[in-house]
């Protein structure tokens, strides 16, 4: 969980991108790594095969604003999405302060799409965790592809928690929808450090 | 087991420097970082600040876990010491804690098993205080109010 330093002043945030393979969670870090200037953000690192899936993780440190006297840094990994690899996966998701689910928005990953929600689910149960202590954000990806669920669908199956979250359509490798993903689990994340949890509700309202 | 915020205050990152300095000095690594499990850096001393301290911790973090899941697969609790052997620096991380570990970073001037004798003694006292920070209430002073819209904005803007 957060790490508060008032030594130096800096609050740390890790957040996770979840789901199922080929979803687009690297493709929404190359994105932010692409974009963000270098004094915002450092190296990112792939643990990737040879063809390039995801085998461990990818992480990639930004930096953001400066609240009350602390700078808020905010690591970003994304988990491998194989089923196969649920081990490493489980690893990554420890002391998360937000996550990132993103869905792939075609009718044929429907189910990869419910799969890994569970097994999300069932991997934050191992550490004695869940979907209500932890903010997160629902990213319905490749709206750019052919053979869409519809939004209402996604969020019929997905997005059906008691406290419903906010969700956001992208094309992660076009980077539509990926700053304001990021942008909305951040300020989730840093406004759960404070006391309230303000803008879940805000954003869903 | 769930994670805990940790809350570092002054004092504690005073006396873990002065750990890490005792370490450095009386094991012969070159830097030493404390760092999270869950891949966040928490202090570090000696020359690390020419390293990619960040990008090590995260990838330290993961390795340490992997070889913890790999020690539960043989029915060990966890393999306590990592040890990476380079030609010119080599890399040591042990257990601090259930949330924290310790890496040391040596080269020629001094061995593994200096490093290894001398870890056990520090990641005992800086497990002794992060303790303590993690068990003391979170400081109210800036955290007590919720965050107001100009706190809130969003952090990045997209290229346009």
């Amino acid at each position: 969980m957060s790490i508060i330093n008032y030594a130096n002043r800096i609050i740390d945030f890790k957040i996770v991108y979840y789901g199922p393979g080929l979803a687009g969670k690297t493709a929404n870090l190359q994105y932010i790594h692409r974009c963000l200037p270098n004094a915002n953000r450092g190296n990112m690192i792939s643990l990737a095969t040879g063809d390039d899936r995801t085998i461990y993780f990818d992480f990639l440190p930004v930096s953001a604003v400066t609240v009350r006297g602390f700078q808020t840094r905010f690591q970003l990994y994304t988990v491998p999405g194989q089923v196969q690899y649920n081990a490493t996966r489980r690893l990554v998701l420890r002391g998360a302060d937000g996550l990132v689910f993103v869905a792939d928005s075609q009718f044929e990953r429907l189910r990869e799409n419910v799969e890994s929600f569970r097994n999300l689910e069932a991997n934050l149960h191992e550490y004695e965790s869940t979907l209500d202590e932890i903010p997160y954000v629902l990213q319905y990806n490749k709206r750019d592809l052919p053979n869409l669920a519809p939004v209402t669908y996604l969020e019929f199956v997905l997005n059906r928690r008691t406290s419903r979250v906010p969700f956001f359509e992208a094309s992660a490798i076009e980077g539509k929808g990926v700053f304001d993903t990021l942008n909305t689990v951040s300020r989730m994340a840093l406004a759960s450090e404070f006391g309230v949890e303000r803008e879940r509700r805000h954003e869903v309202s | 087991m769930k994670s805990r915020n940790t809350v570092i205050q002054p004092q504690d990152a005073e006396r873990i420097h002065e750990i890490l300095t005792h370490f450095l000095d009386d094991s012969g690594a070159a830097e030493a970082l404390v760092i999270d499990r869950g891949g966040q850096l928490l202090a570090m001393d000696g020359d690390a600040q020419a390293l990619d301290a960040v990008s090590i911790s995260a990838l330290a973090a993961a390795a340490f876990s992997s070889t913890a899941a790999m020690a539960q697969l043989l029915g060990e609790p966890e393999f306590s010491v990592l040890f990476h052997e380079g030609t010119k620096r080599s890399i040591h991380v042990s257990t601090v804690d259930d949330e924290t570990i310790l890496l040391a970073i040596f080269d020629q001037r001094t061995t593994v098993g200096m490093v290894r004798l001398f870890a056990v003694e520090a990641s005992r006292a800086i497990g002794s205080v992060l303790g303590a920070a993690r068990a003391r209430p979170k400081p109210a002073a800036e955290f007590a109010a919720p965050l107001n819209d100009t706190e809130a904005r969003p952090a990045w803007t997209p290229p346009s």
